[in-house]
């Protein structure tokens, strides 16, 4: 059992009326605080190499993808969100993807296709923002999601470094 | 002839204004509201957001005007048009200005009436001038209570029905405490005309305030109830009742109830001027002229339209049983125990 001790109140609080203009003067005080709002567009939220946003496929120098369509990004997929059909080439790589649709409306941007592709061919951009006007317009293809390897080297590089730390911490190694 | 063209002017000015007041305020509670929270508001329509009562305006238009099924139609359509009316009709009375001369301006050739000598009167800024405006007052804003209890009724919701309940029993009973702290006022200046009042506390010494601090602070603490204000919105109430008595209500419906409340705000802040801070009186300047009067008024106006609003970001809400034994336990009693010290005071000559 717990007793609540209520602290007893002084004539002037039982009163009320003090603590009314005690409790305007502090909001009065408020009024001329710096506002914290951030004016979303026009403000956008400061992005850095952590900032895991939707997935990208990578594209190389030569201009084609990474991708050899192995479909493990597609079996780690929790939100069943990507959708792969490989294909041959002539190319050095024998094998790239006829068809890689990642539907951003199941994509949860958790990253373990990221964590699953053995070729560096699927990263998450700090691209963000999601707008569409119709659900198949929110089905992504190749089109839209190949970035050049430069364009998201910086999140590349962080989990090469993450991956290296683990590397080196792991007992099990 | 000049006086009916200069009491139409009237009319239309101080409608207007009013009506202006009222839409400025929504966008003023939306302001001050986000400043007192380290918000910044409404800021994409026209400059600061000025223009956004403007696009509030159009939206209430364009949206759909829904009637619950069973309710009462003819009830349910009137009932936001008597929450809004006598609240604009209070201010026929409010003295905004002391005496404006009009020079004569010649004789015009109008249609219908033929040539007609227009101006060389003395009028003053308010549309009429009662003897007895303290009755006209407070008989007419006890009305728009009506409009409440028939919204709420008439919409066939629980939630409505709830709310009207409990406005109309926190009307009534801070509507004693209301009147009783104006009669000790009426007491000490013998009269029922707000303009005798105001003029009354022609010195800064002279305001009611000091002579009545407590009849102030039970009038302040009534309008507040009154017009359903916080910590006194019970009426409304969104936690517990949804929105209360307009929860049924959309478009321009609303819209009434939503000017009517602010409306009543704006009369209630230019009657508590009237009767305590001098009213239109310019302070340590007696013989003002019209123009520099009415601003004063319309600034002392102005600082009780905004107590409204920093009270309501304020303070929390009180519990039902909590304001009703605020009124009947305190503020009752204390009115009348201010009016029989006033009464007594009067009696045995001191004032």
């Amino acid at each position: 059992m717990v007793i609540v001790k209520r602290k007893e109140l002084s004539f002037a609080e039982r009163l009320y009326l003090p603590e009314i203009f005690r409790a305007l003067s502090l909001t009065f005080r408020n009024m001329f605080q710096r506002e914290i709002t951030r004016q979303y567009p026009e403000e956008p939220l400061p992005k850095t190499e952590v900032t895991r946003g939707q997935p990208r496929l990578v594209e190389l120098e030569e201009g084609s993808l990474a991708c050899v369509s192995c479909g493990l990004c597609e079996a780690a997929c929790p939100a069943y969100a990507i959708t792969i059909d490989g294909g041959e080439t002539e190319n050095f790589i024998e094998r790239e993807p006829k068809l890689f649709e990642i539907d951003m409306l199941r994509c949860i941007l958790c990253g373990f296709c990221e964590e699953a592709c053995p070729k560096d061919a699927i990263f998450m951009s700090d691209e963000l923002e999601l707008a569409g006007f119709t659900r198949k317009g929110l089905v992504y293809g190749i089109d839209k999601l190949r970035r050049p390897r430069a364009a998201l080297q910086k999140r590349i590089d962080y989990v090469y470094r993450i991956n290296d730390r683990w590397r080196n911490s792991s007992s099990t190694h | 002839m000049t006086v009916t063209l200069v009491t139409l002017l009237k009319i239309l000015v101080i409608y207007g204004g009013l009506i202006n007041v009222a839409a400025l305020m929504t966008l003023a509670e939306r302001k001050v509201s986000a400043w007192m929270q380290f918000r910044i508001g409404p800021n994409r329509v026209g400059p600061w957001g000025v223009l956004q009562p403007l696009a509030d305006g159009v939206k209430f238009i364009f949206k759909e005007e829904f009637t619950p099924e069973g309710a009462n139609k003819f009830l349910f359509r009137i009932a936001p048009m008597l929450s809004a009316v006598p609240a604009m009709l209070t201010v026929a009375v409010l003295p905004l200005a002391g005496d404006i001369a009009i020079p004569k301006l010649g004789t015009f050739d109008l249609p219908f009436f033929g040539p007609t000598e227009l101006g060389g009167i003395t009028t003053n800024l308010s549309i009429t001038d009662l003897d007895i405006s303290v009755l006209f007052v407070l008989a007419v804003s006890g009305l728009s209570i009506y409009g409440i209890i028939l919204g709420g009724w008439a919409s066939n919701s629980k939630y409505s029905l709830l709310g009207a309940l409990r406005a109309s029993a926190q009307m009534i009973s801070y509507e004693l405490t209301l009147m009783l702290s104006l009669l000790s006022i009426v007491v000490m200046t013998g009269s029922l005309d707000l303009r005798e009042i105001a003029t009354s506390q022609a010195t800064i010494g002279q305001w009611h305030i000091w002579t009545q601090p407590l009849a102030f602070i039970l009038f302040v603490v009534a309008t507040f109830a009154e017009t359903n204000r916080h910590p006194f919105d019970f009426a409304e109430c969104e936690p517990e009742l949804v929105g209360g008595f307009h929860t049924e209500y959309s478009s321009m419906k609303f819209a009434l109830f939503f000017m009517g409340e602010y409306c009543a705000m704006a009369v209630m802040s230019g009657l508590t001027v009237t009767f305590f801070l001098g009213g239109f009186g310019v302070p340590f300047w007696p013989d003002a002229p019209w123009f520099v009067e009415l601003p004063a008024f319309l600034a002392k106006t102005a600082f009780f339209l905004f107590l409204f609003i920093w009270v309501r970001w304020t303070l929390p809400r009180f519990r039902f049983d909590q304001l009703m034994g605020l009124s009947w336990k305190w503020l009752l009693n204390l009115a009348l125990f201010n009016l029989f010290l006033t009464g007594l005071a009067s009696a045995l000559g001191w004032f």
